[in-house]
């Protein structure tokens, strides 16, 4: 018999059908490094529930502008804003979460020395940055459209454009590591790794919405991307 | 399916994939003693270096995997609301740190030996949470450290008392090795898949 804590019970086991079933085909690493064995149910206790506060003197944020190189000099691709609330499951606004993104350039490659593809490199284009939620929940970026590319020994799957995302938020238990697509892209229905989600609409919210041109006001195209921690109740006060 | 009373679904999880930027890591974020790499580390508790290598499926070396580590000071409390006695927790100690695998799948954290802590009704062991993320892992691995001196502190920790067999237990305890650099000194391997008697077991997160 396993003692209970007397904590609530604020983070309940995922829905599988929104979360991504492996192993994936044509992604070998989704069978050498995924467990053989189911993971063993365990009771949530003071660790899990709990988290750094404040994370910002070891992740520094401030970098939300992928989009021009440190010198200052414009990349090459599509200028794009992504902007989105970061929400707990109760729909409560995620303060100060450390939103990390990263993204291949507009070429489809990734600037990685594992990135061994022969598209071209962008001298601009570092494509990482790292933000704070504010007060609302709100982060924004400003970075390129990263271009599609194919996964090797893959069967000829291409990824659609997508940008990785990490967020770091008020517990050990809502972190979240996900990538968000681009509407319309006709890679989307066909990409494996979106398609590891079952449930359609899970699918969907990894989507973001284009916001109409005539709502954006200077010259750039512009996404909104929500994204949802696991946890009820589960952004605390600052002390 | 939406939970009752659950108004927004949590969003999916993904894989870190092969490219998860080297330039995130900066110089002692590694180092769960210092709230920054140029704050001094905490002067409380038992230094340590906890440290091992990710294996995949095989024995090959992971490469590039992401570990974070959370856990207690040396008191065994957290400065975080959900704690009672968050007040009294370790102002000089951040209690979380990120590394990254070498081409060996070798990682290393600089740490405290965490203390234990009363939670409700169960009794928690000192241990270290981890989370690994890598290519091909679509959500999080998450799985505990405990440590060896602690036979009796493990037997009654309801986290390790949830794997059913003393097999499985004896895998989440981390060896002593000797120490160096005048750290006590941690290895804590991992196998991500591999035959029953040798994975590592992981918890559902």
């Amino acid at each position: 018999m396993i003692p209970r804590t007397d904590l609530p019970d604020r983070f309940l086991p995922y829905d599988e059908g929104g979360q991504p079933q492996v192993p994936i085909e044509g992604y070998a690493n989704t069978v050498r490094r995924n467990p053989s064995r189911p993971p063993f149910r365990r009771p949530v206790t003071r660790t899990e529930l709990t988290g750094p506060l404040d994370l910002t003197a070891k992740l520094r944020p401030g970098d939300d502008n992928l989009a021009l190189s440190p010198e200052g000099r414009p990349a090459m691709g599509q200028l794009i804003h992504i902007a989105g609330q970061v929400l707990d499951e109760d729909g409560r606004p995620v303060r100060h979460a450390i939103v990390e993104i990263w993204q291949a350039n507009a070429a489809g490659r990734y600037r990685n020395p594992l990135d061994r593809r022969d598209a071209p490199l962008d001298p601009d284009f570092i494509g990482n940055g790292r933000a704070l939620t504010d007060g609302e929940g709100r982060y924004a970026f400003f970075t390129i459209r990263p271009g599609a590319y194919p996964v090797p020994d893959s069967g000829r799957w291409w990824r659609p454009p997508h940008v990785h995302f990490s967020v770091l938020g008020p517990g050990s238990l809502s972190r979240l590591v996900t990538q968000m697509y681009f509407p319309g892209d006709p890679l989307n229905a066909r990409d494996r790794l979106l398609n590891a989600l079952p449930d359609p609409e899970a699918r969907a919210r990894l989507v973001a919405q284009a916001v109409p041109t005539e709502e954006v006001e200077g010259e750039w195209l512009a996404y909104r991307h929500a994204m949802v921690l696991r946890g009820r109740h589960a952004t605390p006060p600052l002390p | 399916m939406a939970r009752p009373n659950a108004p927004m679904p949590a969003t999916g999880w993904h894989t870190i994939g092969p490219f998860f930027p080297r330039s995130f890591f900066q110089e002692g974020d590694n180092d769960l003693t210092r709230l920054s790499a140029e704050a001094a580390p905490t002067a409380r508790g038992v230094p340590i270096l906890l440290h091992g290598h990710v294996l995949e499926e095989g024995g090959g070396p992971c490469v590039n995997a992401v570990l974070e580590a959370w856990q207690a000071d040396a008191a065994g409390r957290f400065r975080h609301p959900l704690d009672p006695h968050w007040r009294e927790a370790d102002p000089d100690f951040l209690g979380w740190g990120r590394a990254w695998t070498d081409a060996a799948g070798h990682y290393s954290f600089r740490t405290v030996m965490p203390g234990g802590f009363a939670d409700g009704a169960a009794t928690r062991a000192p241990h270290v949470n981890l989370g690994i993320l890598g290519s091909g892992i679509m959500r999080r691995l998450v799985t505990t450290v405990f440590f060896p001196e602690q036979e009796a502190a493990n037997a009654a920790d309801p986290v390790l008392g949830a794997l059913p067999d003393a097999a499985l237990r004896a895998r989440l305890v981390a060896k002593e090795e000797a120490p160096a650099d005048g750290l006590r000194r941690f290895r804590f391997d991992l196998l991500l898949r591999g035959d029953a008697a040798s994975e590592t077991p992981f918890f559902l997160d």
